[in-house]
């Protein structure tokens, strides 16, 4: 009797079980609807309403949502369930993560899917490979220099000047006049020597990346003058070499006090400024050019949503449904209004704060560098190396020259 | 002539006894020894398998997307030695978990003493230091960034300035500054906790021994050499294994008080581990990384108890 008893527990233990592992796993159901796993970037409280509003219109399909913030812990947690064969239906590709995906066919291709159709091909094509796209992404970012306008006009300018030499001077005059004239972040790539870079590239053919990357180029021969014009900033003592200490918030705490007149910033500042100080006279203003060149912006675009290739047919038919109501109208909206970024999809305008609208054109019109989303691999190790190479150039430590030639150090020993 | 420690042997068993207990014991001790089992289940899943399991990585190009990965052998190991950035980590590291365990032992003994007098507010005060013990390291990396910021609006600048009208100083900004913040801060926020541990065992020590002390003219400063001291050995020995055991694994605090820089300055090698592995898709390598940073530990490990059993003989 206590033997028979025990069966029917283990039998109901193992049937429960396995329900419950069923009911865990992607694909259909009964009832003829579709589950999607979805491993969400952005946090839940942004991203739930529009699942809710997707599922409404497309009551067929039903995503499993699960969230891990950026980025090292998105990274990681996709990492090991891609590896244990467990990947999310959909999930986000980023600059971090995406030459690995790509490489390992981890992803599916989405060339000519017509969700791809109304994107900023330069947001495509920074999820690419050979020609092939993977990553839908809807929104861009840009950084660039914000600036108090009242600190300025004190020294007779109504705004950044566009050349850099125009912008030194500047700077030495609002130092003279007792301000501290820049402050600028350097604990991640700095955006001065992301936009000059930029502005380089985008007047180049083949880009620089592409004939540094096959060889035909260095990093040494095309980063040193750039890098030396932008070591003028501590070398002529206009900017503390402290900032190699300094994060972004620290930066903006400063500019929102008024103890600094311009600094390196990009739109995730402005709530905070306006709380801050709202009655701060300030706008935002594009990275002056280095001989007569363009004023440019460092940024790039936004991760793009991706299929997983371990899902079925079935299971990627309904991913795309996903990914074609994230593209729609409807589905851009509420994406810009849940995370205040700039979209960059031909049927929806996104509105922007006004100190921004400086940026916002060239954001939409795809005018944005940062190395490490265009570097071709290594892209983590060669920023790390970059960032830790350029602190000790500000401390004096090393040349802008030597700055170079350690990215090509770490190129060659890839 | 008194003395402090007796050890005290048993009467040996006799052989009759012995051979008795042991006859009629193997049933038992394997009993005894089934219990172990479990433990030495776990051990080997969770230690033993995946430190094999590291190593062979270690020898192959894994990049944690691909679980197809190809033998280069000790190539990884190669590149880690010819990394200036790695070396930094490793030196640093090392550097943070000796200066850590010398300092907050040299502090936190003297700070126990005080701690285990009779005072008013005393568990106000002993609470007070245990504090910073409380919160993770990563909140106090981020509080202390901003108390010790280069800026002259630095909180700590702000201080000396106003008060003494000392210029800013670049705490975090210069090499040597920023690693001996670093280091300063992980003794503050350890001191308290081990001073807490110290007075437990100041606690358990005979006052008899400090009264006969006293009668024979000991100083204070004799009893606590002649006394205190040689009584806290085995205090010493967990205080100074945690410390360094803790020191070696350091992250947080680093990670967001300087996150590694300026440049290289104060990285370590978990961050460096975390990097190569989780940001960079370079497994092998991070193993590779991982295995020397084993052997390191069991060296340091080893030598810090060694050094310890010899104090610990040289007091009893």
């Amino acid at each position: 009797m206590k033997s028979r008893a025990l069966r029917v527990l283990a039998l109901a233990a193992g049937a429960s079980l396995t329900f419950a592992v069923a009911g865990c796993g992607s694909g259909g159901a009964d009832d003829g609807t579709t589950t999607v796993s979805f491993l969400s970037w952005t946090g839940q409280e942004q991203m739930e309403p529009m699942i809710e509003a997707f599922q409404e219109a497309n009551p067929d399909v039903r995503i499993e949502a699960s969230y891990a913030p950026p980025v090292a812990e998105y990274i990681q947690t996709l990492q090991t369930r891609v590896l244990s064969g467990t990947a999310p239906d959909v999930f986000v590709v980023a600059a971090e993560n995406k030459t690995n995906l790509i490489q390992s066919g981890a992803v599916v291709d989405l060339t000519g899917e017509p969700f791809m159709e109304g994107v900023q091909s330069f947001n495509l094509d920074t999820y690419g490979s050979d020609g092939a796209q993977y990553g839908l992404s809807l929104s861009s970012w840009a950084a660039g220099y914000a600036y108090n306008e009242d600190m300025l006009a004190e020294v007779g300018y109504d705004g950044i000047p566009e050349t850099w030499d125009e912008f030194l001077t500047m700077l030495q005059k609002l130092k003279d006049a007792g301000h501290t004239p820049f402050l600028e972040s350097v604990d991640q790539m700095p955006t001065t020597v992301s936009a000059m870079l930029g502005a380089q590239t985008a007047q180049m053919d083949p880009a620089m990346d592409e004939l540094i990357f096959s060889g035909e180029s260095t990093f040494a021969e095309q980063w040193t003058p750039i890098l030396e014009d932008y070591n003028q900033l501590y070398t002529e003592d206009l900017v503390s070499s402290d900032v190699v200490a300094l994060d972004g918030d620290q930066v903006r705490d400063e500019f929102a006090n008024e103890r600094v007149a311009v600094i390196n910033a990009g739109p995730w500042i402005i709530n905070a400024v306006e709380e801050a100080n709202p009655d701060l006279n300030w706008s935002f203003a594009q990275v002056p050019g280095r001989d007569g060149g363009m004023p440019f912006q460092a940024g790039a675009a936004a991760p793009g949503y991706a299929i997983s290739a371990n899902a079925d047919e079935e299971t990627q038919a309904a991913a795309k449904t996903f990914l074609t109501w994230l593209a729609s109208e409807d589905g851009v909206q509420m994406f810009h209004e849940a995370t205040n970024d700039v979209t960059v999809t031909d049927n929806f305008q996104p509105e922007v704060n006004p100190v921004f609208e400086p940026l916002v054109e060239p954001i939409r019109e795809g005018e944005l560098y940062l190395p490490m989303i265009s570097w071709q691999r290594d892209e983590d190790r060669l920023n790390i190396e970059v960032v830790a190479q350029i602190q000790r150039m500000i401390q004096g430590a090393v040349s802008p020259e030597q700055v170079a030639s350690a990215l090509d150090s770490q190129l060659s020993g890839s | 002539m008194l003395t402090l420690v007796s050890r005290n042997s048993p009467a040996a068993p006799s052989g009759n006894r012995r051979r008795r207990s042991i006859e009629g014991g193997w049933k038992q001790i394997t009993i005894n020894r089934a219990f172990l089992l479990p433990a030495v289940v776990v051990f080997v899943f969770l230690f033993i398998i995946p430190l094999a399991q590291g190593f062979y990585w270690s020898l192959t190009d894994f990049t944690g997307y691909n679980p197809e990965a190809n033998f280069i052998g000790m190539a990884n190991y190669a590149e880690i030695l010819r990394d200036p950035s790695m070396l930094s980590a490793l030196a640093f590291t090392v550097l943070f978990a000796v200066g850590t365990t010398v300092i907050v032992t040299c502090l936190a003994i003297p700070l126990a003493v005080q701690l285990n007098k009779v005072f008013l507010g005393r568990n106000f005060v002993r609470s007070l230091w245990f504090f910073p013990a409380v919160p993770s390291m990563a909140i106090l990396g981020l509080v202390w960034s901003y108390i010790l910021s280069p800026l002259p609006s630095g909180v700590l600048n702000t201080t000396l300035n106003n008060w003494f009208g000392i210029d800013a100083v670049s705490w975090l900004s210069d090499n040597s500054l920023a690693r001996m913040s670093v280091i300063l801060v992980g003794v503050w926020a350890q001191v308290g906790w081990h001073a807490v541990l110290y007075v437990a065992y100041l606690q358990a020590i005979p006052t008899e021994y400090y009264e006969v002390a006293k009668i024979d003219g000991a100083s204070a400063r004799q009893q606590f050499f002649s006394i205190t001291l040689p009584l806290l050995t085995p205090a010493m020995v967990i205080s100074s294994f945690l410390l360094l055991t803790g020191g070696l694994k350091v992250f947080e605090l680093p990670y967001t008080l300087t996150n590694g820089g300026p440049g290289f300055a104060t990285n370590t090698i978990t961050q460096a581990l975390i990097t190569s592995g989780v940001s960079q898709g370079r497994y092998g390598l991070a193993s590779a990384l991982a295995v020397m940073f084993t052997i390191v530990v069991a060296i340091v490990g080893f030598s810090q108890l060694k050094v310890t059993t010899m104090i610990s003989r040289r007091f009893s």
